[in-house]
């Protein structure tokens, strides 16, 4: 998973301020930002433009159930921390447990994803009602792509470990810039959860 | 290197020898949509704030071209050249920090006028010379309406204009008509696409959005108390007034020429309009007799005419009564069109045809009969009504007057068997056309 | 120069043989390192500097096209009324037009440039992520394909062998035609056939292309300079490079979105732009130009670069004000993120909303002004040597400036009212595509050519190329400020005579055919270059920055020992300057230069876009199985990926043996 024509051998005189890897990381988490940025801010627009259109307080959005989900996200970026750190270490062991957990939380949160989902096109919210199927599944469609996209790299990890390859130098790199995304991906849905779900309960 | 300036100066006399070509045949700045020739104050606001920065940016490209042409040929490098290398100066803050300063106070030149501007063309005034109560002299005004200045709705569909003024409850197509030196307040509406309502020599464009509700506001003609100040003149109370209603008749009454701004698909280039500028008197007949609007032919009423084309449609002959049946029959235009009067035409889809023949152009500006003495020319407007009913999709790639859920010319089928296509015959366009050319 | 090379797995063995051969990646297959076909060797290929060529050649081909589409355009308007061709191949041909040459003509004549010189500039042997470039660049090309795609079934549709059916059925307008920003709703499913599909999903491969290589041009210019390049040491065309790379990075994302819902509203019936659905298509305007004005300065700003290199060259001067440059570059960017709405002075913004972007659109001009006045000082007091990428970057000021005029006489939205969506618009932009972009552009080619082929111009073509081009520019896009003050709306495919446009139109059009002459020219003049230059030398100009250090060609590794750099403007330090100043080079480590491997996955993965795209696309224009092929192409993009992931970084070591 390293791409870099600098790998090991030369790079030692380079300014290097942040590794490649892991800038290229920030930068792209901060094109992320504006692609989030961008969603969400059209599911507010939206939300302003048509208020009345639909009132997702009233059966609808189940405050528990995603309170729930969003701890267990909460949940897995600690355990991500956990395991970054344990590959610094070196110690294998220890990551492929903690690895394993994260996946097992992403997994949870995506299934309660899917859940709510279905809830909601059985309540009769779907893709074309309104501008607010419209925004709301793709901003957490979107989201979720994300978190999928984040379970299946933490698996293609969790397996490359037992190859033996991994080491605490160069893969710890490689753990910390996976962690990053995973970090990233929690606080967008902080945000959402916010925005999209928590703030339609004030002055309820 | 000698060989280098000769190419220049060559460059330079070719390039200035055609710029001066294309100015002195075709320098004329007066024509039909030109922003230079203004007939109103938003369009002048806009042109003085134009011709404003042309000033601006005119000197600051005298001084800083004059500088970069004169650095260029002083500094250029001498054959043989052995002098020893030029001064390796970094910069100079001063220097820099000054030109920052002076760009910034000759563009603050350009932004107080432009402040000015922007407010002055995005708010519509309620003067008392512009409100309904003041020159309307129809006698049929609702009284709520008296303080309010003229409205009218400009509706942009794929490719025409409908312009509907609801204090009067009328309508028509692609030719408005505006009192002179009145400001009138235009809403403006789409139902497909955008649009863009350009007449530049009244005022600049504003977007016409599908769920949008945009406004501005035009003025054909300076109000009297501009007129008089602008042109500094004296005079009693009544000689001015008679002054300025020649000004409006000569310089503002006349005939302007509009088109769609906004890239709205297959025909935008087509989609052109017209402003007839009137004066009280004309606007209030005009509004009369759109609202009376036609009665059958022959001065028939429409009640007498309809029962003879119910029960025996034969003994309605003649061109006019042949067309007319044509019209609300096999025709099908009353699926999408209107004319006031006739209690079965009441499409409205399409434009409304009322007083349609004293249109000076068709389907949307494109296909003119307006004579050069300001008249109509019918026999170019025969030509036209014929082109356009006969081929719609040739004068208007894709418009709905071809094909439109069955309704359309190109869709007409044989009554004899209706999965047929059958189109009009060259006669019985001719008949419509000759029916059309009635309503005026 | 010879080389010898060594494997990365046994980093301390050398081998004496000059016959490289490749080796297998963790996968067990066969990486194509030092294969013998060329074709292999430049399809697999992870060197800037050939990717940067490939760049260049096909961006130059998409300017053709582009140019092509152009003519036809002028031709069509040459005269009222005229029926050359029909209105919607004339709508087609200028969405193509505006298409072609941002995203596939000058987008990628920068990357060009990035990808040959920046690494050179800074002193780094190759980019920060070899196979992403390599990835960047097979997905422009699938972009590209996918875009351009239309055009075929066009064709098809003309000779009777294709209708559109499915979603799209009874629309047969096969290439994009809603153009270049695809203003909704006209881009709804009810206005527009499959050619809006092929623009989607072009555009979107073409975003994905443009991110990647913005990302890897970033970590590029931070993290792989050389000993003592610092930030402010940069050349300025580096500098530029940094900033329109992280443009990229922040503006892109706008207009992915805007895309990905368009696509929904047009596949799932959602109803973002959807007026009925409580949509609003204004939405699309916004979300654009928050991409479409930082897209402006992505264009313009490598230019700005580009005659910052070359006006101190030959002026013999440092560049005036280097620091007040860079930071005007800087400003320029940020600032274009803030005046996006004056686009839509017609919009109805309302007054508060159009004096602030009308404001913050003089307060643009400022960093925009400073940067002439830093050329203009640039030469005063210089000695200025008329050679040919000279000329070209004179003509860029002279032109840009002019561009840069009307630039302010829109920024006042009153006065814009009248010149929004006119021919004088069109003047503008063109001013500055043309007058600026691409002049800069050609003076960069004929700068840097002889430096990427190793070989110099002939003769005295390039004066006539010059004189051509801005003959040819001007006298086509002067009269259309006239053209637009004289009411003529753009994109109309054609116009009634009477309305005083007729002679202005005939001149504009003989314009285009002396433009386009002049461009067959340079052409020409590449081609006698390519294949008849004399040696070049490594530093034919003259020049001062650190890529003239390097052999013309450069080998492969670019710097035999890495450079360690004591000022800006190292070369002519190097050259000039007190004996403080020389260029220095570090020691020679034993262990050679570790060169990167070659790899087809980047390609596979990125050509996967193409049966992606165009399966999506066809869907809607109701051809079968496309969603099969769709699939294909999201099985060969994770294929291309995974393996990717999985064959290893590779690499192999070189051992140049020193000249001296």
């Amino acid at each position: 998973m390293s791409d870099t024509a600098t790998a090991h051998h030369e790079d030692g005189h380079k300014s290097l301020i942040i590794d490649n890897k892991k800038l290229l990381m920030w930068l792209f988490l901060g094109s992320d930002c504006m692609f989030f940025g961008t969603l969400i801010s059209t599911h507010l627009i939206y939300r302003k433009i048509n208020p009345t259109e639909i009132d997702p307080t009233v059966n609808l959005f189940s405050l528990e159930l995603t309170s729930f989900s969003t701890f267990i996200l909460l949940m897995s970026s600690f355990l991500m921390a956990l395991a970054v750190s344990a590959m610094h270490k070196g110690q294998i062991k220890s990551f492929r447990r903690n690895v394993i957990g994260v996946i097992f939380f992403g997994l949870i949160f995506l299934g309660c994803q899917v859940y709510e989902f279905t809830e909601f096109v059985h309540l009769g919210l779907k893709l074309d009602t309104g501008t607010f199927g419209s925004t709301f599944y793709l901003m957490t469609g979107t989201h979720g792509v994300h978190v999928a996209i984040g379970i299946f790299w933490l698996i293609c990890m969790y397996f490359y470990s037992y190859t033996g390859k991994m080491d605490a130098h160069e893969s710890a790199v490689d753990v910390e810039v996976a962690g990053l995304y995973w970090h990233f991906v929690d606080i967008v849905w902080i945000i959402i959860f916010t925005v999209v779900y928590l703030i339609e309960f004030i002055g309820k | 290197m000698k060989k280098l300036s000769n190419g220049y100066s060559r460059f330079i006399s070719f390039a200035t020898a055609l710029l001066a070509l294309t100015f002195l045949s075709g320098c004329d700045l007066n024509t039909r949509m030109s922003t230079f020739d203004t007939k109103g104050p938003i369009a002048e606001a806009q042109l003085d704030l134009f011709m404003l920065t042309v000033w601006v940016t005119g000197f600051i490209f005298l001084v800083v071209g004059g500088v970069y042409v004169f650095a260029v040929i002083k500094f250029r490098e001498r054959p043989n050249d052995d002098r020893p290398l030029p001064s390796q100066g970094h910069g100079n803050p001063l220097v820099e920090i000054g030109l920052i300063g002076a760009s910034v106070l000759l563009l603050v030149i350009i932004a107080v006028p432009t402040l000015k501007g922007i407010w002055y063309t995005h708010t519509t005034p309620n003067n008392t010379y512009s409100q309904l109560g003041t020159w309307y002299e129809g006698d049929d005004l609702a009284a709520e309406a008296e303080e309010e200045i003229l409205v009218i709705r400009v509706i942009g569909y794929q490719w025409w204009w409908e312009f509907e003024y609801p204090q009067f409850g009328i309508n028509t197509g692609n030719e408005m008509i505006i009192p002179a030196g009145k400001a009138v307040h235009l809403e403006l509406r789409s139902v497909d696409v955008i649009h863009s309502f350009w007449l530049p020599r009244i005022a600049g464009k504003v977007d016409l959005i599908p769920g949008r509700a945009n406004s501005m506001w035009i003025q054909a003609g300076d109000d009297f108390d501009t007129w008089v100040e602008k042109n500094g003149i004296e005079g009693g109370e009544v000689e001015l007034q008679t002054a300025y209603a020649n000004y409006l008749k000569t310089e503002i009454h006349n005939y302007y020429y509009g088109q769609c701004a906004e890239y709205c698909g297959d025909s935008h280039a087509r989609m052109l309009f017209r402003t007839t500028v009137v004066g009280d008197d004309e606007f209030a007949d005009w509004v009369a007799s759109q609202k009376t609007g036609h009665t059958a032919p022959e001065d028939k009423s429409w009640d007498e005419w309809y029962k003879t084309y119910d029960s025996h449609p034969e003994s309605l002959s003649g061109d006019v009564n042949e067309g007319l049946k044509l019209f609300v029959g096999r025709g099908k235009c009353i699926a999408c069109h209107s004319v006031q009067g006739n209690p079965r035409a009441l499409g409205v889809a399409g434009p409304d045809l009322t007083m349609v023949a004293s249109r000076q152009s068709l389907a949307a500006g494109w296909l003119n009969h307006r004579a050069e003495d300001g008249s109509i020319d019918t026999e170019k407007q025969y030509e036209n009504f014929f082109k356009w009913i006969k081929e719609p999709d040739v004068v208007k790639p894709g418009n709905l007057m071809w094909k439109s859920n069955g309704n359309g010319i190109g869709e007409l089928t044989d009554p004899e068997d209706p999965d047929k296509i059958k189109l009009l015959t060259d006669d019985e366009v001719r008949k419509i056309s000759l029916y059309l050319q009635t309503l005026k | 120069m010879s080389t010898t090379v060594t494997e990365t797995h046994e980093t301390s063995t050398h081998y004496g043989s000059h016959v490289l051969k490749p080796e297998r990646s963790n996968l067990g297959l066969m990486r194509p390192d030092h294969g013998k076909s060329v074709l292999i060797d430049w399809l697999t290929t992870v060197d800037h500097k050939k990717i940067g060529i490939m760049y260049g050649v096909i961006a130059l081909f998409f300017l053709l096209v582009g140019g092509v589409e152009a003519l036809v355009i002028r031709t069509q308007l040459a005269f009222p009324e005229n029926d050359l061709i029909s209105a919607q191949r004339y709508n087609q041909l200028f969405t193509m037009h505006g298409t072609t040459m941002i995203f596939l003509a000058i987008m990628p004549l920068n990357a060009a440039f990035f990808n040959f010189l920046v690494p050179l500039q800074i002193g780094a042997r190759d980019v920060a992520f070899p196979r992403i470039n390599s990835f960047s660049l097979w997905a422009f090309v699938a972009g590209a394909l996918v875009i351009n795609f239309g055009w075929f079934l066009q064709l098809l549709e003309v000779m009777g062998l294709f209708t559109a059916s499915g979603p799209t059925a009874g629309m047969n307008d096969l290439v994009p035609s809603m153009g270049w920003f695809g203003y909704a709703p006209i881009t709804g499913i009810e206005f527009t056939g499959a050619g809006t599909d092929f623009w989607i999903m072009g555009l979107q491969i073409l975003g994905i292309a443009s991110l990647s290589a913005a990302m890897n041009f970033v970590v590029t210019i931070i993290n792989m300079r050389a000993v003592g390049m610092k930030m402010m040491r940069l050349p300025v065309f580096t500098w530029m490079t940094l900033i329109v790379s992280l443009l990229i990075v922040f503006a892109f994302p706008a207009i992915t979105i805007a895309l990905a819902e368009l696509m929904f509203d047009r596949v799932f019936g959602t109803n973002f732009f959807v007026t009925a659905g409580g949509g609003q298509p204004i939405l699309w305007q916004h979300l654009f130009w928050i991409f479409g004005h930082p897209e402006v300065y992505i264009l313009v700003l490598p230019a700005m670069g580009i005659v910052s290199e070359v006006l101190p060259a030959f002026s013999k001067k440092p560049l005036f004000g280097y620091a007040i440059v860079v930071f005007s570059g800087a400003v320029i960017g940020f600032l274009g993120f803030a005046v996006w709405s004056h686009h839509m002075f017609t919009t109805g913004l309302g007054k508060v909303a159009t004096a602030a972007f009308s404001l913050l659109t003089m307060a643009i001009a400022v960093p925009t002004g400073v940067k002439i006045f830093n050329w203009v000082g640039t030469l005063w007091g210089g000695r200025v040597r008329f050679s040919a990428p000279m000329i070209f970057a004179l003509g860029f000021v002279w032109m840009f400036m002019m561009g840069g005029f009307s630039g302010i006489m829109h920024s006042s939205a009153p006065a814009d009212a009248q010149q929004q969506d006119s021919y004088f618009v069109i003047a503008h932009f063109h001013y500055v595509a043309i007058g600026g972009i691409f002049l800069a552009v050609v003076s960069g080619i004929y700068f840097w050519l002889p430096k990427i082929c190793g070989k110099m111009w002939k003769g005295n073509l390039s004066l006539w190329v010059a004189i051509f081009s801005t003959v040819g520019l001007n006298v086509t896009f002067f009269p259309m400020h006239f053209l637009g003050l004289l009411g003529m709306p753009r994109r109309t495919h054609t116009y009634l005579e009477g309305f005083g446009w007729e002679t202005y139109n005939l001149v504009c059009t003989i314009g285009a055919y002396i433009l386009a002459f002049g461009i067959f020219l340079l052409v020409v003049d590449i081609i006698r270059c390519l294949r008849s230059g004399e040696p070049a030398g490594d530093d034919p100009w003259d020049a001062r920055t650190l890529e003239w250090t390097t052999t013309s060609p450069p080998q492969v590794y670019n710097f035999a020992r890495n450079p360690i750099i004591p000022a800006r403007d190292a070369l002519w330090e190097h050259k000039h300057g007190p004996e403080n100043r020389k260029i220095t080079y570090e020691p020679d480590d034993g262990h050679g230069i570790h060169m990167p491997s070659q790899s087809w996955m980047p390609m596979i993965a990125s050509l996967g876009f193409v049966p992606l795209g165009l399966g999506l696309s066809m869907m809607q224009a109701g051809v079968a199985y496309m969603g099969y092929v769709a699939i294909f192409g999201l099985l060969m993009i994770s294929l291309g990926v995974a393996l990717w992931a999985l064959e290893g970084p590779g690499g192999y070591h070189l051992h140049p043996e020193e000249e001296n």
